[in-house]
């Protein structure tokens, strides 16, 4: 790890967001975090990125965390390719979700028993919510939490198209692991179909959803038990505008 | 004043709750107070359960007041019914249950049942129904003794709490121990979570989520979950009286009851008159556009929206942007999928009711059947129909996974019990069964919450004595006795069976004359061999059924009456399995198989010509496959003879070596039901006189075969011995002798002989490894019972040990002046085959039927030292353990 990590001046903006920037930097790529944000974040992620690979995930490979005029940064090597958001937009004919859906079954295949867990993650952003929801909807949404089945699978915890780099060969590699865990695959998937739906693409929230649960073997209800509690989970990193449709989804019971 | 003292009774006599911390702190308070409650009488209890119950049911009112201000769900009036029930019929149904001490007794059988509390319950209470079920909580744990401790739902635990404080100050007033009921008022999960963990039990009402927590705590748990109650209504259904009954039910608290109706599935036939009833009682059927509304308002990514629970009927479509009169009872979907990707296919817990059509009766049961699978596993169904139904109706409850099965009964209002039905037990935590993930099924009562100790005394089973309803004996007696089959019982045809040797020797020739002489048509089978086979049998049972006699006489010794007793069997009953029959017994009362009824078809007739066997007697048969080599030992009072002929006369030729082999079989007959566990007062007698007369006459009858008073004698003997051991069953020396037979054709008589005084050594030990299993033997004292039968055939001796010894030589000296040869191997045994089949026959004979009934239970390694000892002549060991 180098102290001091040097961009070159000839980089390039890949995606510009509220807390980072991303840049090709030619044979690789380095993720800028503006400086509010917690090293331990930075290095959670870089963390979860190595576990990642470790268990054997195509992964973009880790060459340097450091810091770069008092941000911290990490650094991948570049993967060369599109994203499968660009290859979606580019030929929206090509149905591409049966890929899409086998390549996040694939992660799941995988296991590191080193990871964060992801029932302690949830139940952290749900305590955290103590402005937005009362009690007795916490208290709910944590009970409910805990009845559901304990798995270990490797959760990208972010699973979109945008985070999926297509190699020219067809191969996909998976970047972004901010919010990986390990835990229940129907966790991950609810919040990859919330994600969706909070993109506005309804309708490819539905097809997503169904393709998951027919691969997957599993039932739709298993999935949507889960919706509440990836819900809660997304208020709590601070979703604002989307705040009603959220608590809508917060507010449903199973029994009282 | 400690602080803890001090909080305590700041909260009066609770015990409330404001952090885990203080959980662990109170709950060991609670277990104090438990402790000194366990120690109330029924009395006591009674007193507190009255109070208590009284001062909830005044409370009602207020109590149903803040359930609804404070959850903002159900309807007040409602409530009030709720709490009215959870105190009123609790109380009446517990009133005088037993919940304290002994709660039944069986004195003849030495039984009592003992009640005792289980300690502390955790009770887990839903938003749904509050104040009803902490009074219903509550009170079941007072009446049995328990101390409850209430983790109530944040949304209703201020209207919990005042309900559980109304209970508890009653109770209190009425002598129950300070600190008996308390609640957790900060809640939180781990608080929760702990109680489930260090509570006795939980009684859990709430979601998966809370059920699963239960039963993953640890602690036993009475969970109950979601249900999604489907009702049909049948063609033949009084249409109106389901109409009214659903709408009853369904609008009882605003739909909150978990047994409520959720759809209802009407047949086509009596659809429109029951939309129509209805619609006229004031419920609205969405249409168009108004049923997507409601659709996408209820039910949010699959879940049941949490702002609909418990609202009205108008307030429901309002929020979906649907206009209803304020007065609209329910809002009904007409729907046609019972998929759960049907929003009104689910649990609403609200007004709001999915209306499906169905061609046929099966196809309704289809429906409900699904419907149950996708959210209501357990819990409770209902089904309107014409009571004369029953075929109808038991298909229904065939097809129905669910713990309560209502027929024409308002759900809410049936599945809670007493109220629509007066047998079902009042609850308000209706179990779901395994279906539901619960451990019970039935709805939850007062014997949930105790554990019953079951005090049970020693006793001694009944035992019997059974022998063939005639026993004829006396030189001469035959042709008497056979008089009988025809002046008296009017018998036409007889069939004999006899071996050869006797057939040939003109033995049938007495019997066949006088059944001449009576016009008794007859029939003889004469080829039965030594060890009888199935294959003999067979051929005789062949000849049994085309001769159709109406009774069959043996003749002969014990394999000729054994394979007549086959015989018999397989007349009247050609369809049982040998294999069946054959099958040990721990109990002869308990075996698996029951015999079929003999005797509709044959009287049988058993006349012994050798004094050993007792089978004219005995219940017992031994068969051989021949083909597959197995023997079927069968046992069973079926097969007892219905008379039996001991004539002296037809005693008289014996041969020397049968003579011998069967009066030695005689004594180990006798001695074996005397020292049996299972020997009786009743057969004792008989055992102790038989082997008096065995030393007394065999070894005249043996030396000579014309002693008719020897001969005389040594045919009562064996009958007598046969008697006892009929009864009392014989030891390990049958067991062992059988496998000698079997392994080593050693004659039966002879093989029990060999290694008598051996077993006897082994069976008088003072500190067996193992005795024997059975009531009436309290203690080993095989040794004890061995001298009595010793002093019986007049040995004597200073002391019981010398008697033994003496009695022990005794058998020797007969054993020897009867020629039977003093060791396995002298019996031609060869060394290398007896050691290769030593292992196999000593297990073989560990698992002989006679074993159960040795007053040692025998180790096969035991077995097998005997074996050595009786084959090498190895000095008699102690055979201590």
């Amino acid at each position: 790890m180098s102290i001091i990590m040097k961009l070159p001046k000839d980089k390039k903006v890949i995606v510009e967001r509220a807390n980072k920037v991303v840049y090709d930097c030619g044979d690789s790529v380095i993720k800028v975090f503006n400086s509010t944000k917690p090293a331990a974040d930075i290095l959670n992620e870089a963390l979860n990125l190595a576990r990642a690979e470790q268990a054997g995930i195509d992964v973009p490979e880790l060459v340097e965390v450091g810091k770069t005029g008092g941000n911290w940064a990490i650094r991948t090597k570049k993967v060369e390719g599109k994203t499968l958001r660009q290859l979606i937009n580019e030929d929206p004919s090509v149905d591409r979700m049966t890929e899409f859906v086998e390549l996040e079954l694939s992660i799941h295949a995988h296991t590191n028993p080193l990871m964060n867990r992801q029932k302690d993650k949830y139940t952290r952003m749900i305590n955290g919510l103590t402005e937005v929801i009362s009690e007795a909807t916490r208290y709910e949404l944590l009970m409910r939490l805990d009845g559901m089945p304990n798995h270990s699978k490797v959760c990208h915890g972010d699973f979109v198209p945008s985070n999926i780099i297509v190699r020219e060969d067809g191969s996909m590699c998976v970047c972004d692991w901010a919010h990986a865990t390990q835990g229940n695959g129907a966790a991950d998937c609810a919040t990859t179909y919330l994600h969706l739906k909070l993109g506005g693409e309804d309708e490819i929230a539905e097809r997503y959803l169904s393709t998951y649960v027919e691969r997957q073997g599993c039932s739709m209800a298993y999935v949507q038990g889960w919706m509440s509690i990836v819900a809660a989970a997304e208020l709590a990193r601070g979703r604002v505008i989307e705040r009603d449709f959220l608590l809508s989804m917060i507010d449903v019971v199973d029994y009282y | 004043m400690s602080e803890e003292t001090a909080a305590v009774i700041n909260d009066g006599p609770a015990l409330v709750v404001r952090s885990t911390e203080e959980l662990i702190e109170k709950l060991a308070l609670m277990r104090e107070a438990q402790r000194r409650f366990a120690t109330y009488t029924q009395e006591q209890v009674d007193k507190i359960f009255f109070e208590a119950a009284l001062a909830a049911n005044k409370a009602r009112v207020p109590l149903a007041e803040m359930a609804v201000e404070e959850t903002g769900m159900g309807c007040m009036e409602d409530k009030v019914i709720k709490n009215h029930y959870a105190s009123e019929y609790i109380y009446n149904a517990y009133k005088d249950t037993r919940t304290c001490g002994v709660v039944e007794e069986d004195k003849t059988f030495g039984i009592r049942k003992v009640a005792e509390p289980i300690g502390v319950i955790a009770a887990v209470i839903p938003t749904t129904n509050p104040t009803s079920t902490a009074i219903f909580k509550c009170l079941i744990a007072l009446k049995t003794r328990n101390a409850i401790m209430i983790s109530p739902h944040p949304r209703a635990k201020g209207c919990t709490a005042a309900a559980a404080r109304i209970v508890l100050e009653a109770a209190v007033a009425a002598g129950a121990p300070e600190g008996i009921i308390g609640w957790i008022e900060e809640l939180s999960l781990e608080a929760t979570n702990t109680l489930m963990a260090e509570s006795d039990i939980i009684l859990a009402t709430g979601g998966p989520g809370m059920v699963k927590a239960a039963y993953s705590s640890g602690t036993p748990a009475l969970g109950v979950g979601a249900g999604n109650t489907p009702v049909i209504i049948d063609s033949t259904a009084d249409v109106r009286m389901a109409v009214n009954s659903i709408i009853h039910s369904k609008t009882f608290d605003n739909g909150m009851i978990c047994a409520s109706e959720q759809s209802v599935t009407v047949l086509d036939d009596v659809y429109e008159e029951a939309k129509a009833e209805f619609a006229r009682r004031g419920c609205h059927f969405l249409e168009g556009e108004e049923l997507d509304r409601v659709r996408k308002t209820i039910i949010i990514n699959g879940k049941l929206n949490a702002r609909i629970v418990g609202q009205t009927a108008h307030d429901i479509a309002a929020l979906a942007g649907v206009d209803v009169p304020p007065s609209t009872k329910v809002l009904i979907g007409e729907v046609e999928s019972v998929d759960i990707s049907e929003e009104f296919a689910h649990e609403k817990l609200s007004p709001v009711l999915a209306m499906y059509h169905a061609a046929s009766f099966d196809e309704a049961i289809a429906k409900a059947e699904r419907l149950v699978a996708d959210g209501g596993y357990g819990h409770t169904s209902s089904l309107y129909i014409n009571g004369g139904e029953s075929e109808k109706i038991q298909r229904h409850y065939e097809a129905m996974k669910t713990c309560r099965i209502l027929i024409n009964t308002p759900s809410s209002q049936g599945g809670i019990g007493d109220l629509y039905n007066f047998k079902l037990p009042p609850s308000l935590t209706l179990g779901c069964g395994s279906w539901g993930g619960n451990s019970v099924s039935e709805n939850v009562g007062v014997k949930h919450l105790i554990n019953i100790k079951t005090v049970a005394e020693r006793r001694e089973n009944m035992l019997w004595f059974r022998t063939p309803e005639k026993v004829y004996f006396k030189k001469g007696c035959m042709p008497v006795a056979l008089d009988e089959l025809g002046a008296v019982m009017g018998k036409r045809r007889a069939f004999i069976v006899t071996d050869s040797f006797l057939y040939k020797s003109g033995f049938t020739k007495a019997i066949e004359s006088k059944l001449d002489e009576m016009g008794i048509a007859h029939a003889c089978f004469y080829d039965v061999a030594p060890d009888p086979t199935l294959q003999c049998a067979e051929q005789g049972v062949a000849q049994i059924r085309s001769f159709e006699p109406d009774t069959i006489i043996a003749v002969g010794g014990g394999s000729a009456m054994d394979a007549a007793k086959i015989m018999w069997l397989m007349y009247e009953h050609p369809e049982a399995a040998f294999e069946d029959m054959a099958m040990d017994f721990m109990d002869i009362r308990k075996r698996v198989y029951s015999y079929p009824p003999m005797g509709a078809k044959c009287y049988f007739v058993a006349i012994p010509t050798s004094s050993g066997t007792g089978s004219e007697v005995t219940p017992f048969a031994i068969i051989t496959d021949a083909e597959s080599g197995i023997k079927w030992p069968l046992a069973d009072y079926q097969l007892l003879p219905n008379m039996a002929i001991v004539d002296t006369d037809n005693m008289m030729s014996q041969p020397k070596g049968l003579t011998s082999a069967s009066g030695v079989d005689v004594l180990t007959h006798a001695l074996e039901a005397y020292v049996s566990v299972m020997a009786s007062d009743y057969t004792d007698g008989l055992a102790l006189r038989a082997g008096e007369l065995v030393f007394k006459y065999l070894a005249r009858a043996y030396d000579d075969p014309d002693d008719f008073e020897a001969r005389d004698h040594m045919a009562s003997a064996s009958c007598l011995a046969g008697m006892a051991f009929a009864n009392a069953f014989l030891g390990v020396n049958h067991s062992m002798a059988h496998k000698l037979g079997a392994f080593h054709h050693i004659p039966h008589g002879w093989a029990n002989a060999v290694i008598l005084t051996r077993v006897m050594r082994y069976n008088a030990a003072e500190r067996p490894t193992k005795m024997g299993t059975f009531p009436q033997y309290q203690y080993p004292h095989a040794k004890a019972r061995y001298v009595e039968f010793g002093r019986a055939c007049g040995f004597t001796g200073a002391s019981d040990d010398e008697v033994f010894e003496s009695f022990v030589a005794g058998i020797e000296e007969l054993k020897a002046h009867v020629g039977v040869k003093p060791t396995i191997k002298d019996f031609g045994v060869d060394e290398q085959h007896f050691l290769d089949t030593l292992d196999e026959m000593s297990k073989q004979a560990f698992n002989d039927q006679c074993t159960g009934a040795n007053p040692r239970y025998p180790l096969v390694s035991e077995i097998r030292e005997l074996y050595l000892d009786a084959y090498y002549d190895r000095p008699a060991s102690s055979y201590e353990d």
